[in-house]
Order: C-alpha cells, then structure tokens, then sequence
C-alpha cells in the first residue's frame, strides 16, 4: 500500500562476493547483450563492429603498404590519428558538460591546458633540483619529477577537475550567455598564467621561491617523458603505438561517459537542461549537480592534456589557445551534441580535415603547379582556411541539419517541429528559433522570477462561483 | 488509512483547535513582497495531517506565491513555515531564512505545477526516475565503475517508476517522451514523478486546468485515492468549484494576499465576504 510512496532503499549489497557477482554478469552477459542489440538495430551494430576491426586493422594496414602510396592518399598518419583521439576524449568530455547538463563551457582549452602542464611537471626534469623517480626505467637520481603515465593520468584528471569545480563554484549560479562569457574569460587566462610563470618571486611561510621558473614561459616545457607501460614507450616516435594507447583512454572515456549518461546523475542533468527549475523542485541540488558535471569534463580534458604533453615530449602555451576550445565545440554541434558516438565523429572528422585533408589538397594544388606553370596554385594553402571551411561548414549545418551529424534523439526532437523519427534526415521543417536554442540552450533569467513559476492564473471556463 | 483527522469540521480559525502533532504545515505571519506588490500579506495557515486543503481566490490572490514559499521556490519577506516538525522558513529580526527547493522535497513536500513542467524529451519512466533523484544513495563514481549498489538501486528504483506509473494509469507507454503524452496523461504524469519524490504532503496547483468534465471527476476520484491508499496530505489550488467543494476538508480563501475566509466548504460558500471577492458587492447583497 504506502510502500509505492515510500522510497527505495537497498540495503548494503554484500561486498566482496556481490562485486564478483557484478563483474562475473559484465563479463558472461555480454554475449547477450550483443545479441540483444543487434536484434533490436543490426545495421548500427555492424557498421560498429566494422569500425572497431577498421580502427585496430588501419594501422596494420598503414604499415604495410608502402610510404610513396600512403604520402600520395588523404589517410591520416599515426600522429593525426592520435590527436583525433586526444580531441576525442575532449568532446566527450564537453559533451557532458554542454549536451547532458546545457552548461555552455567555452573556455575548456583551459582544463587541457592544466592537464598538459600537470604532466609536464610530473614527468620532467623541469624541476632539476629535485630528483623523485618513481617506477621508471630512468636511473634513481635522475634529475626532475619522474612519475609514471598512469599517475599522472590520475592526478591530471584530479586537478583539472578541482580547477573545474573552483572556477564553478562561484559561476554556475550564472545561467546561459553569462556562464559562457566567464568560462571564455577563465580560458583565456590559464594559458597566459602558464606563459608568465617564469620569474616567480614568492613567499609564504616556508615556500620561498626567488626568480623561479616554474613553466617554461613561452618555451614551455621539454622534454617531458613519453608514456610507457611494461617498457613499452608510446611517444611521438614510437609509430603507430601510441594509437593503440590513445584507442585504450578514448574506450574507457567513453564506457565512463554512458555509464554517466544512464544514471541517477546523468538523469539530473537531463532533467537541468530540460527546465532547471522543475529539477530543483523534484529534489535535485541543481549548484551541486551542474558543479559535478563541470569537474568531470574537466577532468576528461586533463586527461587528454596529460596525453597530448606525454605523446608530444614537450608543451608550451601556444598550444592552448582560445581557437583550441572553440574547436572543441565545433566538434560536438558537428558531430551531433548529447550523442557520444557523434561527438566523436564530430572530432575525428575535423581533425582529418584540419590536419590531413586540406594539406593534401595543398600538396596536390601544387603538384598541379609545377605541371600547368601555374605557380599561383602552389602557393595556396588550405590549411590556413581550416576555421574559414570550418565556420562555412557551421553556417550550412545551422541551416541544414542543427542536430548535427549522429544526433542525440533529444536534439534532433528540439530542433524540429516534427515527432522525432520524421525528422531525421529531413531537412524542410525547421524552427528558425533551432540556431539560437543550440548555442544557448538555457534560457538567461535572474535567481527569483515571479514570471516563471507563476504564469497568469486563468479562468477556465466552467468556474462556478459559490452561489 | 484514512486521515486520522480529529478537528470538528467547520471551525474557524483552526488554529488551537487541533493538537499540534496533527498539524502537518504550519506558517505563520508569512508575507512575501514583490517590489511594492505585497502579493501574500501576513498569512497563517495550518495543515492537518491527512486532509485534503483547497486553496481558492480570485486571480492573483498570491496562492501560488503561498504555494511556492512553502516548497522554497521563494523566499518570504517574512514569516515562519514548519512542515513535520522541520522548519522551512524561520524571521529572526530583518534574516529571513528558508530551505531550498530540493531540501524541501526531502522533507517529504511534492508538487505538479500550474503550467505542465515535464522535463519533455525524457521518458515518462525517466520523469519519476528523476522524481526519486533525491532518494537514492549511489554517488557518481559509483555510475562510473557500476557498483553492485548502483545497479541493485537503478533496478529497485525502475521497478518503483513502473508502479508509480501503473499506480497513475500510464504504464503502457512507458518510453514514451512526455511531450508526446496526451495533455491528460501529462497531468498525471506530473503527478506521478511528484509521488517519486516520497511527499507527506502532495501541492498540487490547479490540477484540472483544461480538463472536460469526465477527465475533471476521474482526477477528484484519483486525489481521493491519494489519501485513502497512500496516506497523504493534499493542498489544492483549483478553480472548479465542484471539485473545491466535492473533496476538501477545509477552504481557505485568499484575496489580495489575505486570508479572506477559512472553515469547511459549506461554511465558505456561505460567507458573504467570499460571495463578494467572487461576484461583488451587488451580488453579496442579493444573495
């Protein structure tokens, strides 16, 4: 009877034997669940599936034929591939941000930024004067802070997300465009704070820094250690072996993100991004939740940061730039913002745009050159029109197809007047208001207005006055 | 169970008529000022355990305002609320403090809203999912790694969103977006993520807005339901007088932000000052 109303509670679940239990079902359910998926959408599930060999073939594959055929074909090389998946776990990371809680983050470059000079302190001998060389193949008393991937995976991850939640705390009471305009501004000061952190005289009880160079101003800092795992190194110059530890973090990044996705929180910050109002009222902290949801994509862009200084041996300022977050962004709304597979489309294909294809055409615009005599066409570089193409190809999607590439059924269903399935693909019943509803998807109002929660009463009409 | 309700019917005011344990909400004094709109004006009002309470007035009385004070939405500008022995609102000198919203709801305070506010392309089941948000345990890390905690409640707590759902007649379509519900199915919808949310005590605000006759008995017929099978309390704000008169306990008329009339629903339409904040003066004059 009342039981409907009382609320569930599960008592303590048994410990060790019910997390073997839980891990046991993972490991034995899959089968069915992969039947049960493609039962219910077997073209999704192959095209999957396709990928996923495709993706651990190519490099095989890339290896194998020769470097005069590669050169000649628009195929992304290990160190595009590998900044895909850095820019992968990026979006993924800000579509948790932007597409589940609709918090417009536009300084995120600001979290790859900490997560970059996280690694860079932890694995350097930037700091000579120390010597802390834990688990690694380099001799004891190598100078600097040597710790090993793993931990400074971790602890980028931690600290971006403590820098996430302190820059949250006092703005996420700030709704829509003002959230937007104080993120913009955090992005903007992180990597100038790294670049002038170069003769740093301080002092505070028994810290005593005196002209400290502390990041590397705008050299930045090199070498930093590459990624090793089992003696195994995975730097810029270990060819295609990287891929493989970028492909690792981006399937973890993205088991995390829809196991976020389809809880509790991820409920929450559905609910926020729908009306934050009725979420409040149905229970749920709103500053807390936003505040959650802005650490954890912090933390996925310290994570990729660690990766990109770790696989890159050096970082600098001018890496982080205000053009890298908007980048980001223009990945989501690309690739289709709250849909994860999409997101990561959205990076995989700007990226293979930005770093492969317009310097092919660049190559080959010259090839062209050198045989008509047309010099003017080898002096062409597309690379330098990417944010051009890329701000056209924004425009067009606005105009075309606003949910982006592989939509989230929740956007597709915003942005169109029509029930969700019709409106896939179709491209002749939009809302005008669909452009502004993506950049902006909460709406701007002060903390107490009386117009949202009380609309003017009305008077149905069969109101019967007491006689 | 049916309200262990121990008041005689028809006193006015209540106040000192029913012990204080049989008093769910309590405010007192409570007023809250828009600018220079004095839209709730030093109201007391008393709740007792089990009743089914109607709020009505004219347009712009303030009992939406009234309403949204006691779940936090609102500040007052001053006053003092209690719901179950906790204090929502408490005025020391010129500080006026009160709970937040989603600390009123875990008190056990739920509500629907005058205008339907589902959250729209989430499921109905994920509606009262979100509903219980402010019960469940798991913590996101718990999410990430899918902890045996997190699963057993997820389960628990979809099995509870099904009932919840058959409980309101909408169990067939469960992942159905809530914006594709009929109007009526939104209504109940609504109230069934305000049920998620484990209330003592139901708000609901013009629930029967646009509904036609036989849509409007079958609701009166559910808000009963409400008290005899689940044991809640229910404050009402409704304009359809044959529902405010069919199920109430108790009336209390606002106007102008004032309490204008309180007592049982014959004691109020009787009161000649209620026939004129409805009709005017002519009207209570010939009546």
């Amino acid at each position: 009877m009342s039981s409907l109303i009382s609320p569930v509670r599960v008592e303590s679940t048994g410990g060790l034997p019910s997390w073997l239990r839980r891990i046991g079902g993972t490991v034995t359910g899959w089968p069915a669940f992969y039947r049960a998926q493609y039962a219910s959408n077997p073209r999704r599930v192959i095209l999957l599936t396709l990928m996923v060999i495709g993706i651990f073939v190519y490099p095989i594959a890339y290896q194998a034929v020769p470097s005069s055929i590669t050169r000649a074909l628009p195929i992304p090389s290990s160190t595009v591939v590998v900044f895909m998946l850095i820019f992968g776990i990026m979006a993924i990371g800000l579509n948790i941000v932007i597409g589940f809680a609709g918090l417009l983050d536009l300084g995120y470059v600001a979290f790859y930024a900490i997560g970059a000079y996280t690694a860079a302190f932890l694995a350097s001998p930037h700091f000579g004067g120390l010597s802390i060389v834990l688990f690694s193949d380099l001799p004891a008393g190598f100078p600097g802070i040597h710790l090993p991937f793993s931990v400074i995976l971790i602890l980028a991850a931690a600290v971006a997300a403590t820098f996430g939640a302190l820059l949250g705390a006092p703005t996420l009471r700030l709704r829509g465009d003002y959230l937007a305009i104080v993120t913009l501004g955090f992005g903007e000061i992180v990597p100038i704070f790294f670049k002038n952190l170069v003769n740093v005289n301080f002092s505070f009880l028994f810290i005593r820094l005196e002209n400290a160079n502390l990041t590397g101003g705008p050299l930045g800092i090199n070498p930093i250690d590459a990624p090793s795992f089992f003696g195994i190194k995975f730097g810029v110059i270990s060819g295609w072996a990287p891929v493989y530890l970028g492909l690792g973090l981006v399937i973890i990044a993205i088991v995390i993100a829809r196991n976020l996705e389809r809880s509790r929180m991820g409920r929450a910050w559905m609910a926020i991004r729908e009306d934050e109002i009725a979420a409040e009222m149905m229970g749920v902290n709103t500053v807390r939740t936003k505040l959650l949801a802005f650490a954890l994509g912090a933390a996925f862009a310290g994570c990729a940061g660690a990766l990109q200084a770790s696989y890159q041996g050096a970082t600098t300022s001018d890496f982080f730039m205000f053009s890298t977050s908007i980048l980001v962004v223009i990945m989501i709304i690309l690739g289709g913002i709250g849909n994860i597979w999409g997101v990561l489309l959205g990076a995989v294909v700007v990226q293979y745009v930005d770093k492969t294809l317009l310097s092919w055409i660049g190559n080959r615009l010259s090839d062209v050159g050198a045989a008509t005599g047309l010099e003017q066409l080898g002096r062409i570089n597309p690379s330098t029109f990417s944010f051009l193409l890329l701000g056209i190809t924004l425009v067009a999607m606005m105009r075309f197809r606003p949910e982006g590439f592989l939509p989230s059924r929740q956007r597709a269903a915003e942005l169109h007047t029509a029930p969700p399935g019709e409106a896939l693909g179709s491209s002749a019943l939009f809302e005008e208001e669909g452009v502004i509803e993506e950049l902006d998807p909460t709406e701007p109002g002060g903390e107490e207005d009386p117009e949202i929660l009380e609309a003017p009463d009305e008077t149905p009409g069969d109101q019967e006055p007491p006689p | 169970m049916t309200a262990g309700v121990t008041y005689a019917p028809g006193l006015t005011p209540l106040t000192g008529q029913v012990p204080d344990d049989q008093i769910l909400v309590r405010s007192r004094k409570v007023t809250k000022r828009f600018g220079g709109l004095v839209a709730v004006n030093a109201v007391d009002f008393d709740i007792p355990r089990g009743s089914i309470v109607s709020l009505i007035g004219p347009n712009g009385a303030g009992k939406t305002t009234f309403f949204n004070m006691i779940t936090g939405a609102y500040v007052p500008t001053s006053g003092e609320i209690s719901f179950d022995g906790h204090d929502i609102v408490t005025t020391k000198g010129s500080k006026v403090r009160s709970l937040k919203p989603h600390q009123v709801t875990a008190l056990g305070i739920g509500r629907t809203f005058q205008n339907i506010r589902l959250f729209g392309t989430m499921s109905a089941l994920d509606n009262v999912l979100v509903g219980q948000h402010v019960h469940l345990r798991s913590r996101w890390w718990d999410a990430v790694i899918r902890s045996p905690r997190n699963h057993a409640e997820e389960e628990a707590s979809i099995e509870r969103g099904h009932e919840l759902l058959r409980f309101v007649g909408l169990d067939e379509r469960p992942h159905a977006w809530a914006r594709n519900l009929p109007y009526g199915d939104q209504r109940r919808l609504e109230i069934a993520r305000a049920l998620a949310t484990s209330p003592k005590l139901l708000l609901l605000d013009e629930p029967t807005a646009g509904m036609n006759a036989s849509e409007t008995r079958d609701l009166t017929d559910f808000i009963r339901r409400l008290r005899s099978e689940l044991g809640l309390t229910v404050l009402l704000i409704e304009h359809d007088m044959r529902v405010v008169m069919g199920i109430s306990d108790r009336v209390t008329v606002l106007d102008y932000g004032e309490v204008l009339a309180e007592g049982s629903p014959d004691e109020v339409r009787a009161n000649p000052r209620v026939i004129e904040a409805y009709l005017g003066r002519g009207a209570a004059e010939g009546a």
